[in-house]
Order: C-alpha cells, then structure tokens, then sequence
C-alpha cells in the first residue's frame, strides 16, 4: 500500500516497523502526526520515546523519559515508499535521522573476534 | 527441502527441548504420581508444536518476528506490559539456567558454584560473539543430544512398559485425597508452563528470520517443529519414567537437580552418570542461550532496534548490548546465592502468568490472510491454536491459587 | 547459598507448627533418600567421587536450610532431622534410610490428622 491511499491508522499504520531503503530496521511508527484544519493529512511519522506521550499512563511516562529521554524523531510522510507488514522508507535511516542511538550505541562495541 | 539441512534441524530441536525447570519437574512428576503425568507433558508438546510451527511459518511468510506484532496488535500499553511480562520471566528463566549450568560443572569438576557461574556465562557470552546465529544453534542443540543417554538408560532399566504406555492416556490416578489433587493440578500446570515456555517460541520465529526463511521453507518448519519437538519431548518423558520406577518408591522427591543424573549411573555407573551430566549442561547452556536471546530479541524488536546475530555484534550494537546486559543480570541474580530451585518455581509461575500474552497476537496474525495469504491457518491450526490458547489462560488462573495451596508443589 | 522463602500472600492456615512444617519434613525426607541413593551407588563404585563429594555438599547444606526453617525445631521430626543431619558423609544407606523411614512416617501421620 502507498502512504496516499486510504489507511486504517491504529491497525495498519501505528506500531509497524520502520525499514530503511537498505532493508536495515530503524525504528517504529511510535505516533503519527497531521496537518490541515477541516481535513486532517498524514504529515510525518513520529519515532522516539517521546512520542509515547498521551499513548501511556502518565507516571509511566515519567518513566520511560527517565530512562530513555523523550526525543523524538519526524520522519515526512513523503519519505514513505509502502506500508504493509513494515513502513518501507524510500532513504537509509540516517537520512531522516533515525540512526542516532544506534551509532552512539556503536561507539561502545569492539570490532573483531566474530566469525 | 535440504534433506541434512532438516536433519540437522530436527536433531537441533531434539537436543534444544529439555531446559532446567523440565529436568526437575519431570523428575519429581515421575517420584510423586509414578508414570500419571507422560500424558500432560504429550498433550503440551502438541501445543508449542502448535505454536512454534505457527510462529516459524509467520516469520517465512509475513517476515515478521513475534515481537513485532506483540506490538502491533496488542498496541503500546499491553504490548509494554507484555514485554516487561516476559524480560522478568525470561530473566529468572535464564538465571535458573546458569545456575543449574553451574551446579552441573561442580557435579563435574568440583569446581566452586560461584566460581562456575561467572566463568559458564563468560564462556557463553564468547561463543555468542564469536559464532553466527546457524553454528550457536546447532552447536549447543546438537550437543544436546548427549541427553539420549536417559532414553537409553529408561530401556535398559525395562521398566513396565504397559504402564509407561498407560501414562500417555489422559486421566487422574484414583484415590487422591483434596491435597494430592491439588498437588497433581499444580503438577499439570507446572508441565505446560516448563514444555510451553514463550522463550522457545521468541527464539525459533526471530531464528527463522536469522536464517531468511521463505515459504519454500514451509515444509522444514513443520517436519522440524512436529519431529524435533515430538522426540524431544521423549527425553523429558524418559527421564520421569525412571524417576517413577527409581525416585517413587525409594521416597526421593528430588531436591537437587543433580540428583537426575542418577537415573543413568545406575544402569552404567560411572560413564552413564558422566554422559548423562554432559548431555544436562549443554542442555541447559543451550536453554541459557535461548532464554537471553529471547529476551534481546524482544527487546529489540519491540523498539525497532537492528537485531540478529546474522549480523555482527558492532552492525546492531543495541542489541548486543542488551543481551551482554542481560546475562549480566541473570548471572547477578544467581550470585546473590538463591536456591536454583526456587528460581525454577518463580520461572515456572512467570512464565505461565505470560503465555496468554504472548501467545495471542502469534494466533491472530497466523489466521490474518492479509499478512498471510494462502498460508494463514487452516481449520485445524485454527482450532488447535485457539484450544491451547483456552488451556493456557485457564493455567494462568489457576497458577498462582495452586502455587499457594500447595507450598509450590510439595503438599 | 540460602533459601529465599517465597511469601506471595498470606495463606489462611487450619492450624500452625508441625503443619507448616509438613513441607520441610518432605524436604529433609527426599534429601536424606536421595543421600541413601547416592552413598549405595557409591559404594557399587558407580559415581565419581567429584559427583560424590558434591552432591555430600549440597544434599548438607540444603538439610541445613530445612532444619533451620522449622517452626519446631525440638519436636520429634526436628530432632529426626538433626540426627540425619550428623550422620557422616558415606554413613551406611541402610542408616540413612532408617531415617528416611522415620521421617516418612510422621510425615503421612501429619497429612493423614
């Protein structure tokens, strides 16, 4: 399916996985953002902690910011290539700055000894 | 179908099946009922073959893992609550396991427990960084198979097979006082929680994605599934067949796991009761890793992290910090020096309280023709999976309410 | 190593003592069989003597664990128990087992009041 279609947002789009154009995992749909007034418009898809605001209890929120932050991440919808069993982007992770944790998480692995 | 492929596949899951918590509860099944039980640990090899031939066809045909939808069908908060659910289930599991690990190498070697801990988890932690997901599987499933020593020690004992047999009829022995039934429910519970543990399922989806299973994988996953956990659940019954003609009238309900290894040095001495230690430890290393992986790979999965040991440890390095982490918990939790049994109850009680959980989306998605095509289930996938389901939940109410009637199963 | 009691919720109990004990008295039972099983395969030259020495070590200390937990520890079991407890490591199986039987019995006397 492509992001201009018609879409059931909780049960087709919101939680999928998010795949880069280089098929590596970078994410998930964590909350979606609109535009426009009278008729709303997917704007971008919202990845990070802080996006479980309002989608969590309160003090359970408090925790999650505590332990992970509460970034968040915008990725424009026109990035999106098709929706199915994952949101396929049309750009490595990095480009939409999806990569972050991941490369700072990086820092802290040596490299060598696996087969 | 790759005819070496799928029999190093079956001979894995063979090797794979029996962990720390079936060691022990098949042991003192068979010293406290006798041979009554064979049917409950039949009757729940049928359902994780249900459920694992479920999650490996999701993950050859949706590619999804099952963390994955966990989160997309049960949405944030119960998909949160779920995958907290299963770290600490998981967690405890594995600490369990590296300390039956430990225990096993003291019986071994004499070496100390505390000492035997960090250096069984080191060893582990290195043999995860070293291989690729395909030779950890197979390395420590195959090794596994060492724990046919207690088949062949069941047969050399000729117990009375006409009873062993009776065992695999589903029934209550007669003449229980309320106490014993109790007890014998707690049992059943117990048995479906230690065969249907969710980390079994957590590993074999996210390996069937380690491993780019496809449809034409299809056939594999189902031979692999019935055959090698079929089989495998025939050492668990083994082992609590000898329990019952050695353990039962002897008044041995075994507190100590290694106990266990009796049941082969009695008919072989010395080498039966060493292949039979051996066959425990990679055994129980196998299920150490499974248990961890599980973990790292829900974790992983629930927050679209990179994940897989087909990658190297430095292309997902959130990943692999997770699972180095939680070994180093698991192995915190077993030197704070509590009982390895009583980390086998807590697991055991866990682990059942999160099945339903776990379980559910698995079902949903495999009967979801959109993600599935022509290869969602079937009417008897269909209605197995929806009849364990109901066995499972039912479980999970009566566990803690039989846990504390019954002082954990000792009456 | 200790033994963590597991208290999950407070259990309404018929009565209290030699009841609550009933299953430290099945511990202190299987451990003193399982210590009979071992000591007469030894001596059929059947085990290690690693497996031997370990399983003397751990069968002890979790004895220990069952004596210490008992709510009374100068009734009859809890001196049955002590006096398991101080047998040596290769005491006779038939020794041991004599305990076991003891035990056995006033385990089925309290399960069966």
């Amino acid at each position: 399916m492509t992001p201009d279609g018609r879409i059931k947002l909780v049960s087709e789009l919101l939680d999928l996985p998010l795949v880069d154009s280089e098929g590596r995992y970078c994410g998930i749909v964590d909350d979606i953002e609109f535009i426009g007034t009278k008729e709303l418009k997917l704007k971008a898809l919202m990845v990070g902690p802080g996006a479980y605001e309002g989608r969590i209890p309160r003090p359970l929120f408090w925790l999650v910011r505590k332990l992970a932050g509460d970034r968040i991440t915008r990725v424009p919808i026109d990035r999106v290539r098709s929706i199915g069993s994952v949101v396929k982007l049309d750009c490595a992770g990095k480009v939409v700055g999806l990569e972050r944790s991941e490369d700072a998480a990086g820092k802290w692995i040596p490299r060598g000894g696996a087969l | 179908m790759n005819p070496l492929e799928l029999t190093l596949g079956i001979m894995t899951a063979v090797g794979g099946f029996v962990d720390i918590s079936e060691l022990v509860f098949a042991a003192k099944a068979g010293s406290t009922f006798g041979y009554a039980l064979i049917w409950v640990f039949a009757f729940s090899t049928v359902g994780i073959i249900v459920f694992s031939e479920m999650s490996g066809r999701v993950a050859a045909v949706a590619k999804q893992p099952v963390f994955n939808l966990v989160r997309h069908r049960l949405g944030l908060q119960l998909g949160l609550l779920t995958l907290v659910a299963s770290i600490i289930s998981n967690l405890i599991t594995c600490a369990a396991e590296i300390g039956g690990l430990s225990l096993i190498l003291n019986y071994l070697t004499g070496a100390p427990y505390f000492l035997m801990a960090p250096v069984a988890t080191l060893v582990i932690v290195i043999s995860i960084w070293i291989l690729p997901f395909k030779w950890i599987e197979r390395v420590y499933g195959l090794l596994g198979l060492f724990m046919i020593t207690f088949a062949v020690a069941l047969i050399a004992i000729h117990p009375p097979w006409s009873e062993v047999a009776g065992g695999f009829v589903p029934h209550i022995p007669h003449g229980l006082n309320t106490k014993e039934l109790l007890t014998f429910g707690y049992f059943c519970v117990a048995i479906v929680s230690a065969v249907m543990f969710p980390y079994e399922v957590y590993f074999y989806s996210s390996g069937g994605i380690e491993e780019e299973w496809g449809p034409k994988d299809l056939l594999t996953n189902r031979i692999t599934s019935i055959v090698g956990m079929g089989l495998g659940s025939l050492l668990a019954i083994s082992i609590l067949a000898s329990s019952a003609q050695f353990f039962g009238p002897a008044y041995v309900d075994p507190e100590i796991p290694g106990s266990t290894a009796l049941q082969a040095a009695i008919p072989f001495g010395k080498w039966g009761l060493i292949l039979a230690l051996l066959g425990m430890f990679f055994a129980v290393a196998g299920a150490a890793v499974e248990t961890c992986m599980a973990n790292a790979y829900s974790i992983a999965q629930f927050f679209g992290w990179r994940w897989g040991r087909h990658k190297k440890p430095w292309e997902a390095p959130r990943f692999t910090i997770a699972w180095i982490a939680l070994f180093v918990v698991a192995l915190s939790i077993v030197l704070t020096g509590v009982d390895v049994m009583i980390l086998v109850e807590l697991a055991i009680l866990f682990s059942i309280l999160v099945l339903p959980l776990s379980y559910l989306p698995l079902l949903l998605l495999a009967g979801d023709r959109q993600y599935m095509r022509e290869h969602a289930n079937g009417s008897i996938a269909k209605g197995l999976g929806w009849f364990y389901f109901g066995v499972i939940t039912a479980a999970a109410l009566a566990a803690i309410p039989l846990y504390l009637l019954t002082a954990g199963g000792s009456g | 190593m200790w033994r963590v009691t597991l208290v999950l919720a407070p259990l309404a109990a018929c009565s209290s003592g030699p009841y609550d004990d009933v299953q430290y008295i099945k511990q202190a039972r299987s451990l003193g069989a399982e210590w009979a099983l071992v000591n007469e395969q030894a001596s059929q030259n059947k085990l290690t003597s690693t497996y031997v020495d370990s399983m003397h070590k751990w069968i002890r200390q979790q004895l220990g664990g069952s004596s210490t937990s008992l709510t009374q520890p100068s009734s009859r079991y809890g001196e049955e128990i002590q006096a398991l407890f101080h047998e040596s490591d290769n005491a006779p199986p038939e020794r041991l087992r004599a305990h076991v039987k003891k035990l056995k019995e006033i385990e089925d006397q309290l399960e069966s009041a």
